[in-house]
């Protein structure tokens, strides 16, 4: 495994942001749909997860691989007065849960911000390199 | 392993230069050159990254590309190698000064 681009870092730690970014995008549209019932075909919306790989094997920036629907059971909420409730009362709605979503949250939060710290150290050591050559 | 030779006595007498240093005050002109045309091939690596980095701000600006990320990363490599590239040319142009204020 070989270690020698200077900008290896730079890509590394901006990839990660950029795969938070878009974590935080999938993230966002789990609670902006928490309660959407009817998430088109007439099913209710299905919670999203974001999927992450590597770009290649060993050493390598991050890609987000795909955003899959959480299969995991959907709500089931009393509400006979609502019109898309069936024959009992109940109306199905997203299997997403805002404690969950609001953890993930601060992870993805988190990890923006350790990449950014690495980006910023990193062009601290460059800086501190360049010092010798004053 | 490197061999050390614990008596510095037999080195001290040679402190003459080198035969390896003397051909090099030879041909110090062409040195320098080189030198300076080395750090001149960079100056278009740099502004191509230069370049890079602009066109992925303007594109951020005109709406054509939403990765900030991107401009990031092409800000910062645009930022180190023209620091360094002004490093080194601080350094030539003191190599030439120093040489040039040399009392002849």
């Amino acid at each position: 495994m070989k270690v020698h681009n200077v900008f290896g870092p730079v890509d590394i730690a901006v990839s990660g942001m950029r795969a938070q970014g878009q974590n935080m995008e999938v993230i966002s549209s789990n609670i902006a749909n928490a309660r959407t019932a009817d998430a088109g075909q007439g099913q209710p919306y299905r919670r999203l997860e974001t999927i992450l790989r590597t770009q290649a094997e060993g050493i390598s920036p991050v890609l987000v691989d795909e955003v899959l629907p959480d299969q995991s059971p959907l709500q089931s909420i009393y509400d006979p007065g609502n019109p898309l409730a069936d024959s009992s009362g109940f109306v199905a709605m997203p299997n997403v849960h805002l404690p969950v979503e609001m953890m993930n949250l601060a992870i993805a939060s988190r990890s923006y911000q350790a990449n950014a710290a690495i980006l910023k150290r990193y062009q601290k050591m460059v800086e501190t390199t360049l010092e010798l050559l004053r | 392993m490197i061999k050390l030779d614990p008596n510095v006595h037999p080195t001290l007498p040679n402190l003459q230069p080198s035969p390896a240093q003397a051909e090099n005050a030879g041909a110090p002109k062409s040195d320098f050159l080189n030198a300076i045309e080395a750090a001149g091939r960079y100056v278009s690596k740099v502004d191509d990254l230069q370049q890079t980095a602009d066109a992925s701000i303007q594109d951020l600006l005109t709406g054509k590309n939403n990765d900030i990320t991107a401009v990031v990363s092409a800000v910062a490599k645009a930022d180190v190698s023209f620091k360094v590239l002004v490093g080194v040319r601080n350094k030539l142009i003191e190599a030439y000064k120093q040489t040039m204020n040399m009392p002849l």
